[in-house]
């Protein structure tokens, strides 16, 4: 792990085990009603502060906290082309699969590639720690995935230009 | 597995199986399709034993004005017949007529098999007849005196074997010019396939320095210059790569072997394309897996699993 990276998870982290201090909060608009306040905004006063974690421009982390909900944001780093169309196409991947990801949010907050939304129905049904892990295990291995991928890709090109031109020599 | 054969395997395996003269002769109907659009037709029209292997090829009539039928007459002579319709060139092979060596036998199969790829040739032979045609003009010249005609070489031969591409190849008194043109349909093509080119470009430098020269860029390039229906929208979706084919790649005990391994790059290049996209789609459903099991994790294990005893007796709590 590189020397910037161990902090800037540190930090998100503990960022997000204290923003996930969630308690079950109904509608205050409409009777019955039970929804994520972050995602509603109706009323200002149960809507905490955002922070920004980030590690570069590139790299952040953007948690929006809530009295029932937490809206975490990740923008993964992107160095070029090739690696923009490999998260793009990674994301997808994942967001196609929200129904079994329970926390994965559907579509990315503007601005960032991936957004989870964890309510205080998921932090009752499944281990806050566990959640926080799960996150800081995501963004590590999904750089980790890119970058593979990429020299892979390659790789392969390297091979397949390689012994295409073999022939002609 | 990793370069694409040149000959059309399914004809090639028909026809062998037809030959060996194992199985009674029965009778065929079958359209057999390759690539760039393509068509075969294996029939036996008349009687069992003779069997007509037509093609169509999209580009047929730009073919033959570049002399295809010169090649499939020296390629096929005596097994032409008229085209059967719908389709641009036939040939017949009664198996009651076959040559009587196993050779000779084995060469057809291969001849037929490679229909397409000779009908195809047609335009390369051309060029590189027409390059040592003006090799031989300039070599009377010295560098600087050589006329205008002589240097720049000779008329773009532009074939226009799929929809939107086509393959454009000029002759010159050095070498001979081929070029590709392709169209990314997609964001990730056009990527993945830049990442590919520019391996293709740079292998000359790194390991075979006998390759041909290979350039990449999304403009037209100068030899298309003055050729009609080039389209020049620049929007980056079309592709042109050069191959520059040196004297040593032209030598008559070559130029065959050439021919065939350069008429398959526009499909082994986009197959390779996409490959890569498939490998990387089924490990992004590995790793999507893996990220299912943490998450998993977080859920605290049920209590309420059925007890049961070694000898498979349940325990039930009573009420």
């Amino acid at each position: 792990m590189s020397q910037s990276l161990r902090p800037y998870l540190q930090c998100v982290r503990s960022s997000l085990t204290a923003a996930l201090s969630l308690s079950n909060f109904a509608s205050q608009a409409s009777e019955r009603h039970n929804v994520p306040e972050i995602e509603a905004a109706s009323c200002p006063e149960v809507l905490l502060n955002p922070l920004t974690v980030s590690r570069n421009e590139n790299e952040k982390v953007f948690i929006e906290p809530s009295i029932n909900s937490v809206r975490i944001s990740i923008r993964i780093k992107q160095a070029d082309e090739i690696e923009h169309i490999l998260v793009h196409k990674f994301t997808r991947f994942l967001t196609q699969r929200a129904e079994a990801f329970f926390i994965l949010r559907r579509k990315p907050v503007k601005g960032y590639d991936i957004s989870f939304l964890i309510t205080n129905f998921h932090t009752e049904e499944m281990l806050k720690h566990k959640l926080v892990d799960f996150i800081i295990q995501f963004m590590e291995e999904v750089d980790k995935e890119i970058s593979e991928m990429k020299l892979f890709l390659n790789a392969r090109a390297r091979f397949v230009a390689e012994s295409f031109l073999t022939p002609f020599d | 597995m990793l370069l694409l054969d040149y000959q059309n395997v399914l004809i090639e395996s028909l026809l062998k199986d037809r030959f060996s003269g194992g199985s009674p002769p029965a009778s065929i109907d079958q359209v057999v399709s390759d690539f760039d659009g393509v068509t075969f037709h294996i029939s036996t029209p008349e009687v069992k034993t003779k069997i007509l292997v037509s093609i169509s090829v999209k580009c047929f009539p730009e073919l033959v004005q570049y002399g295809a039928e010169a090649v499939l007459e020296r390629e096929y002579g005596p097994y032409i017949v008229a085209p059967e319709s719908g389709y641009d060139f036939s040939v017949l092979v009664d198996l009651e007529n076959l040559p009587d060596d196993q050779e000779a036998k084995d060469d057809l199969v291969r001849r037929i098999s490679l229909l397409k790829r000779n009908a195809m040739a047609a335009p390369f032979e051309q060029a590189f007849d027409e390059f040592h045609q003006l090799q031989e003009e300039a070599s009377k010249y010295t560098s600087e005196s050589a006329p205008q005609g002589v240097l720049e070489g000779g008329q773009t031969r532009a074939i226009h074997y799929r929809e939107e591409e086509a393959i454009y190849i000029k002759a010159s008194h050095d070498r001979v010019t081929v070029i590709f043109s392709t169209v990314f349909r997609e964001e990730t093509d056009r990527i993945f396939g830049k990442v590919f080119l520019q391996e293709f470009v740079d292998a000359r430098r790194r390991a075979i320095q006998n390759a041909p020269q290979v350039l990449f860029r999304n403009e037209p390039p100068l030899e298309l210059q003055n050729v009609p229906g080039i389209n020049n929208s620049g929007s980056g979706e079309i592709g042109y790569i050069t191959f520059v084919l040196f004297p040593r790649h032209l030598t008559m005990q070559r130029r065959a072997e050439v021919i065939s391994h350069i008429q398959t790059f526009r499909d082994y290049f986009h197959y390779h394309i996409k490959a890569s996209k498939a490998y990387i789609h089924s490990r992004m459903r590995r790793r999507t897996a893996d990220f299912l099991q943490v998450l998993r994790r977080a859920r605290p294990e049920s209590d309420d699993k059925e007890r049961k005893t070694a000898s498979g007796r349940t325990f039930k709590v009573q009420s």
